[in-house]
Formats: C-alpha cells, structure tokens, sequence
C-alpha cells in the first residue's frame, strides 16, 4: 500500500492498480470536499433561501412550471428555464421589449368572484407587491391564497429587520396538518409587520426600485390568465388528493376552502398552489 | 393523546403528498422483519464468537453458501451501478423514475454483502491487511478495494436521498449540502461505474484464474480471464431485471402505481439486450473451454458433467432455459407488454445469474481435481442460513425505512392521482393500479 | 526471508515419493503433526475439518476379486514452482516462494483467513483452522518449541519443516559453512518413514538421490498439465498407479479410508 512496507517493490502492476485506487479515492474526496466547501460559501452568503427555492422548482412536476408567456399565449409550451426568475431572462427581455406590460390603475379583476385589484405585482406563489410612493413595498396574501389558507392554525410571520429573498420563504403556516411556506415576490429588507389578523401585510424596504427587481412578477393582462390556470390547477390539486370536483360549474370559492374539503390531504394542495411540490 | 401527537409527528417526517400506512402498522410490518434480523445476528454471532466450526464448510468446500450469495447478491445490486450510468452519462432520462430506489438496493446489497464477507473470514480484525499488503496480482484484492470504494460511493450517494427527507430539508446546512452535493452526483455516477466494472469482473476473475480449477479456469484477454467480462455483462443484464422485480414488488405489497409501466418495459428491453450479449458471449466462452482449454490441462469438459446431480442440465439451464430464453422475451414488444412475462422474464433472468453464479463458486469446490478425490456435497448450517437471513432482514427493513420516509420514486405523486390508464391493460390489477 | 541482495546459490528442495514402498503406516502423518504443533482434531471435527498437512491416500486400480490391486499415495504440499496458484491468489501476500530454497511459506501471522488459497490449490494441500487448537491437558509438553502454533481461522500447511531448515542453517554458520551454500536436512516425514519411501532432498543437487530418482524413468507427478512444476515427484514401477496422476475420471475415484 505504501513504499515503505517491507519488501515492496515498484512494477508495472503497482503502479496501474494502486494508481488506479488512489485516484478514484482522491475523486471521491474531491468530490465530498468541494460539495462541502461551496455548501459553507452557500451558508455564509445567505444563500439558503435560494437554493431552498431552487430545490423546490427542480422538484416541481412539468405542468407547474411553465413560462408565463405560455399564460399569456406567446408560446404554446415552455419551460421556465431560470426557476420563475425573469429578472435573469434573455428572452423575456425581449418580450417586454416588443410589448411592454405596466402595472395600470384599470378596473379591478374579478376572476370567480375573487378579489384582485390591478394596482399591484403578482407573484405566481400567490402573493402580492406594491410600489409605495415613499419607496417602500407593501407585500400581502392574495385572496386566492388567503381563502385557500383561512384562518390559519398557526402562524410565522419574519420580524422587522429580517432579509426577504425574491422566490424565498415570507412567511410560514400551519393549517389543518399542512405545512406550507409562503414565497416572498421581492428582495428586500422587513420595516414593519402590519394589518389585522387574516389581513397581514409587510412594509418591505426593497433592495432596489428599478423597473428589473420586479421584472419576474405577473401584472395588467397577464393576471386573469393566470388566475384561470390556477383555479384549473386548484381543480386538479383537489382531485388528485381525493376530494369530489365541485368548481366545475363556477361557483364562489368560500372563504375558507379547507373547511369544504375535510377529507382531502390539505398539504399537498396548499404545497402544490404555493409552488413548495 | 400521545399516541395522536406521536403519529402526527410521525406524518410530518413523510414527504409531501404521498400516502403512506399509519405508525402503528408501520410498525407491524417492521417487527417480523426486525425479529429475524436479530435471529440472523445471534447466528453470525455464534460464528464469530465459537469460530466458523459452525458453519458446514470444510477443508474440500472452503467456500459455501455465503460466497455464492454474496457473489448473487452483488450481481443484482449491479442496478445501481448500470442505472446510475445510464441516467447520468447516457442521459436516460426516464429511469430517473427508479434510480433512488436502485441506490437503496445498491447500497442495502453491498453492504450486505461485506457485513456477511466480515463473518466468512476466519480473522475479521485483519481485514486491513488486504490494503496494507495488497497482491496486485491477485483478483481478490481488486474486488476488496473496488467494492470498499464503491460502498462508499453508494453511501455518498444515499445522502442526498436521506437529506430531502422533509424534516431534514429544513435544517438549512443538509439543503444546501444536498443541493452541492446533487450538482455532483454525475461524478459519483462515473466513478461508479469504473468501479463496478472493475468488481464485477473481478468476482468472475476470483474464479478464471484458478489454474488449479479447470472446471473454473478460462483463458482471456492480458490477465483478465473471459470469465471477467462475462460476470460485467451478466451483472449489467441483470440488474435492470433486479430493479424491475423490486419495483413490481414494491407495488404490490404498497397497493401503489410508484412508477410508469413505459419504465419498467424499458428496463425490460434493456435487460433482454445486455442478456443476449451475454448468452452470445457466453455460449462461444463455453465452446472454447469445452474443446481447448480444459482438455488442454489434462481434464476433458464431459467429465465435470458426469457427477450426480450436476449433469449437463445444468449448463443447458444456465445458458438456453434462464439466459436465452428471459433475453427473448424481454426483446419481444407484443410480450414485454403483458406485465406476467416481463416480470417472470426478469425474474429468471434473476435466476439464471444465481445458477451461474452457484455454478461458478459451489460446483467449482464439489468437482474432483485429483484421481483419487471424490466428489462432494455440501448443504449449509442453519448458522450460515441465518446470517444470510439476517442479510435480507437489514435489507428489507433499510428499504421500507426508506421508502417510507423518502421519496424514492418521483413520480408516485402524479401516478396516485385517480386517472384512467391509458392502455388497454386495465384488467391488470398493476397497470391499473387498484386492488 | 532471506536477504534478496545476497547472492545465493538457490537450492529447490523437493521430495521423490516411492509409491511402491509405501506401506500406509501413517507415521509421516503423526510425526509431521508431532513436528509442527498440529492439534488434535476437535470433537466435533469430521475427515474434511481436520488438519492433516501430509496426508496418505489409498488408491486402487479398479479391478475387483483377485484382480485388485492397492496402493498408498502421501499427498502433502506440492510446493509448486511455476506460477504458484497459492501465492498468486492471496490478498495479502500472505503466501511467498523463498527464492533460496523454493519452499512456499505460509505466514499464519498475516492469513486473513479468506481461504481463497484453499478454493485454488488442486492438490487440497491447505488446511484451515475451523476451530481454536486445543491440547487435552498435559499434552503441552510434547510441544516442538521451534514451532510455533497456528489460532483459529487461518490457512496452515507443509512448509517442508523450515524449522528444521532454520536449524541446519543455524548449525552451519556455527561451523563456519558459507551461508550461500544451501544446507541438507531432513523434515519430519521423511525421517519418521520406516521404509524411507520418502527421500528429501535438493532437486538442484543434480548428484543427489532425491534428484536422481526424480529424474528416473518411473518417475511422474500428480496433474502435469496444469503447468504448477510441483518439486514432489512420485515414483512406481506399476502402470496404474502412474496414471493416478491424471485427472479424475468419473466414477474411479474414491478417497482413501486411512488419512
């Protein structure tokens, strides 16, 4: 094993198989060492929430992660190659650059009798983002998410001072055995917790104002397309776990749409609409 | 109340979406299995603490029942190893459906394997001296070092399964680890395929080599006797068929649709192709010891076949009943269709690698070398029988442990939802997934 | 282990075996075991689990009444010279060809106990111990102080009594021998043999007994063609008992009664 074990003697035979060995050993421990080390640079670089995003996107079934160009109808099927980050994207760039898409005070969406007012940024894990005029953003639940969530069994909310990353956790609940976590739509920094219980909003102090920190986040005419597909997702969601289809005809969803479906796995619906698989 | 709060603890270990049994049952279906296990220690137990009297080997069987499992045994646990490559290097993408459950296999089967390898030598305690004074000459050392690199390989690549775990997941250093470590797993593959190739042939090496051992002996390629690249294609047959056998199984006892039947027919095919090859190779290996090698050292082929009970049968078994024919079905489409064949094709594929490997490590020892021997028998002790039970508790429980609380087949969350197969087959109680 | 910068004259020890003065009696079988500290079988110990590194075989040439014929055949290691399967398949060099004297020694220190060794010796030369060695109380002094015991799972067999081999060394450089010179001795067997069947001696000594019947007419030795070169060679005059050699034929073979 080594030159100096009595008797050993170098020959061709030696050195192919203990070459051979100590390469594959020094593969291996590359191989740990280096997984281990960029994990420490991942850690110390707050990069958690990230990776934890990311994770969750590759674990996505394909229907869930399409491109929300697909939503609007300018292409027929697409993958979102960059985990829901348009802010990264060449080819959404482009879009935008032929079709520019503004946040407008029009009339407020009314998709199944659901409540989504078009002065604000959507994101696609259901929840919202508002320029405010002195800088800050304002970042809540959308009615969707709210009446899928109800009135939840308990709740985690980040405390003033705490960093939200675009595509990372917001904030956490539990309702009813599930454990979903919330997906924040901006970076930025918690000035404020704030709103009545059911109504929690956040004063986020955004990373940056630029046009390019909210380029990932659906507005305008993009919205009611989407909702319809979420609503179909839903549909399925609630099928796949058991329970009987009932949005067929389109009805209100109620308030609280866990209440009507006691039998079904409440996780996985809510980890499937707010995109944690 | 501690009973519920227990349980629901218990839920939240299990990943997102998927079904699985309630604690106490669980539990239930552990039991036996963790009852043999312990039968199985207290046998090895004996062996290591009274010596290997215990066992029937003898000076004329130096080798027995747990040689000839553990050569089985790796040889189906090739699947891990063979799907690793094509998922990784060939990008195969769809058997992405069954690699973490072929990891689990992979890794249950080698460490089997060595913890029984531990109680067959008659000094466990110097097992370290295969790497301090390695013969690099003899296949022996190839296969300890290889499949001691390669057990860590599987282990390395067990950890990012455990550490999706959902509980875990939460602890933010086992994602990103896991996440790192996911961004490498192509370089574990490759490794482990080099090191499988490598093994596998040395286990058939052990044997080619045996200049003593006509029965055994091959000629072949530099110092690699045919024997080693047959073992290589004949683990790659197999272990897709392993997998497929493991999945039905799985299936069956979990009442689950855990994976497309498209997955399990490729496997199928791909089995029945690395089959052919071998029965091809094999066939003109066997042609060539029957009329040169053997009777060039002085023992003609017919005799081996002449002691009772292994007649001529056995090598017609081998290579035509559980070789040539499972290859033909799995490379027939109108039969790997019909779940029936392709599982019992694969099962004898499984079979006849088993055959081939008792052949090689039990016949070998039961065959007269010189005049005045006999030939011999050999049945195992309940001691060795025992140990090797032990092997397949540990092995059972590691998977249900797994299967459990890891997702070890992605695609079990959209097969469960309640949609109508879209082939024919619906009176298939698998394929339709409904019991 | 001699030192390999030493130029020596290499001796290849080896053995001619009369088959024909052969009696059966069995005392190279207790004397090796005298010898080399060989326990006593264990209880439970059967003819396949017991140690026996010189074993004597019956054979006979398959006739029947008054045609039959019978023979004794000593079997111990073949020390073989060329390519030794012994040594080529053990993982830990645990097995070695002594250059100097072409014995093949085996290291119980070192012995894993894999018995791989045993699979591919076709001469079933090697013995493994299936249990702890145990002497009933007081055969301890019959101990042979220049050898030392074997423990429990590990590979032992003949090594030609290199102990005695040591020895003769020894007693040479005291009267002032050059060391490159080879030594004569005699192990165990060949001494304790009442009809010295078995001569022991250098096969590279061309003017020596042992070689010179070696190189005899009716000499032979067991599976020739597997190209091992064993240094025992055995001697018989009958036709019959030279094709023993050969490999086995379905049927004729049958082990001995005695050994």
């Amino acid at each position: 094993m080594l030159p100096w074990n009595y008797g050993f003697a170098w020959n061709t035979g030696h050195i192919l198989f203990l070459g051979a060995f100590y390469t594959v050993l020094v593969i291996i421990a590359t191989t740990v060492v280096s997984a281990l080390w960029r994990s420490r640079r991942s850690l110390r670089a707050h990069q958690t929430e990230e990776i934890r995003w990311h994770s969750d996107f590759h674990d996505l079934p394909a229907a869930d992660r399409v491109c929300r160009h697909v939503l609007t109808g300018e292409f027929k099927k697409r993958e979102c190659p960059h985990a829901f980050d348009c802010r990264e994207c060449e080819t959404h760039a482009k879009l935008i650059e032929r079709h520019p898409l503004t946040v407008i005070a029009g009339p407020d969406e009314d998709v199944f009798g659901m409540d989504f007012p078009l002065d604000r940024y959507y994101h696609r894990g259901h929840t919202w983002a508002r320029l405010e005029d002195d800088g800050t953003v304002t970042v809540g639940l959308d009615d969707l998410g709210r009446r899928l969530l109800g009135a939840p069994d308990s709740l985690e909310l980040p405390m003033p001072g705490d960093h939200l990353t675009a595509n990372g956790t917001a904030f956490n609940i539990r309702k009813r055995g599930a454990k979903v976590r919330v997906l924040s739509p901006i970076d930025g920094e918690v000035l404020a917790v704030d709103g009545p219980a059911g109504q929690w909003r956040l004063r986020v102090k955004p990373d940056s104002t630029d046009e390019r920190a909210f380029r990932h986040l659906l507005r305008g005419p993009e919205v009611k397309p989407w909702l319809m597909r979420e609503m179909e997702r839903l549909q399925l969601a609630l099928t796949a776990e058991g329970a009987v289809p009932t949005l067929a005809d389109g009805g209100e969803p109620v308030s609280d749409i866990s209440a009507s479906y006691p039998g079904t796995d409440w996780d996985a619906v809510c980890g499937k609409m707010f995109l944690e698989g | 109340m501690a009973n519920a709060m227990s349980d629901q603890a218990d839920k939240e270990l299990i990943s997102r979406g998927l079904k699985r049994c309630s604690t106490p049952r669980f539990v239930l279906w552990m039991l036996p299995w963790v009852a043999l296990l312990i039968f199985g220690l207290y046998a090895a137990g004996l062996c290591l603490v009274k010596g290997l009297n215990q066992t029937n080997m003898d000076n004329r069987f130096a080798f027995g029942l747990w040689i000839f499992l553990d050569l089985t045994v790796i040889a189906l646990g090739a699947g891990a190893f063979f799907t690793g490559f094509l998922v990784y290097i060939l990008k195969l993408r769809e058997l992405r459906a069954v690699i973490n459950s072929a990891v689990v296999i992979g890794l249950v089967c080698y460490s089997g394997a060595v913890a029984v390898l531990m109680v067959d030598v008659g000094q466990p305690l110097r097992a370290w001296f295969t790497f301090w004074y390695p013969n690099v000459h003899s296949m022996l050392t190839e296969v300890t070092f290889c499949i001691t690199c390669y057990l860590t390989v599987l282990a390395i690549e067990y950890l990012p399964i455990v550490l999706k775990n959902r509980k875990l997941r939460e602890v933010p250093a086992f994602l990103v680890f896991e996440f790192q470590l996911h961004k490498l797993t192509y370089v574990l593959a490759g490794v482990g395929t080099f090191l499988s190739f490598f093994h596998q042939g040395s286990l058939g090496g052990l044997y080619g080599v045996l200049r003593g051992r006509p029965f055994a002996f091959r000629e072949g390629f530099f110092v690699w006797p045919s024997i080693f690249f047959l073992f290589i294609i004949s683990a790659a047959a197999v272990g897709p068929s392993f997998i497929l056998l493991t999945t039905c199984l799985v299936q069956k006892i979990s009442r689950k649709r855990l994976v497309r039947v498209e997955v399990l027919r490729l496997l199928g095919r791909i089995s029945g192709l690395m089959l052919a090859v071998y029965v091809l190779a094999k066939t003109v290996d066997t042609l060539i010891w029957i009329n040169r090698t053997s009777p060039e050292r002085g023992f003609p082929a017919s005799q081996y076949y002449s002691w009772n009970p292994f007649g001529t049968w056995i090598l017609f078994a081998e290579i035509v009943l559980f070789g040539l024919v499972p290859a033909l079905v799995l490379l027939t489409p109108r039969l790997r269709a019909r779940t029936g064949w392709l599982v019992a094709a694969a099962a004898m594929a499984c079979g006849g690698v088993a055959l081939n490997r008792f052949v090689m490590t039990v016949q070998t020892l039961a065959l007269p070398t010189l005049s005045f021997d006999r030939f011999l028998s050999y049945a195992p002790s309940w001691q060795e029988t025992g140990t090797f039970l032990a092997v397949v508790a540990y092995g059972v429980l590691v998977y249900s442990f797994s299967f459990r609380y890891f997702r070890l087949f992605p695609d079990e969350r959209e097969l469960q939802a309640a949609v109508p197969p879209t082939d024919t087959r619906e009176a298939d109680p698998i394929l339709a997934g409904r019991y | 282990m001699t030192n390999p910068n030493k130029p020596v004259k290499a001796a290849r020890y080896g053995m001619a075996i009369d088959i024909d003065r052969c009696t059966g009696c069995g005392a190279c079988m207790v004397a090796c075991a005298v010898e080399n500290n060989v326990p006593p079988a264990h209880a439970g110990a059967n003819d396949r689990k017991g140690i026996t590194w010189i074993r004597v075989y019956k054979v006979d040439n398959g006739g029947d009444g008054d045609g039959r014929r019978s023979a004794f055949v000593p079997v111990l290691c073949q020390q073989c010279g060329n390519e030794t399967p012994c040594v080529h398949v053990c993982p830990q060099q645990a097995v070695d060809v002594d250059p100097a004297t072409g014995i093949v020694g085996q290291m119980p220190e070192r012995c894993l106990g894999c018995r791989y060794c045993m699979a591919a010796c076709p001469y079933h030369a090697r013995y493994f111990n299936w249990w702890d060695p145990a002497w009933p109380a007081g055969m301890e002094k019959t101990f042979n102080p220049d050898v030392a015991p074997r423990m429990r799972g590990v590979v032992e067999k003949c090594n030609f009594c290199h102990g005695r081999w040591h020895a003769a060394r020894q007693q040479a450089t005291a009267e002032g021998k050059p060391d490159t010179e080879p030594v004569a001795y005699l192990p165990a067997c060949a001494e304790a043999c009442p009809t010295q069947a078995i001569s022991f001696g250098d096969l590279n000594d061309e003017a020596g007994v042992t070689a010179a019947a070696a190189r005899g007419r009716d000499s032979f030795r067991l599976l020739e063609k597997l190209d091992t070169d064993p240094k025992i060679h055995y001697i018989s005059k009958r036709e019959w008992v030279r094709r023993i050699a050969d490999a086995p034929r379905p049927g004729d073979g049958k082990e001995s009664r005695r050994g």
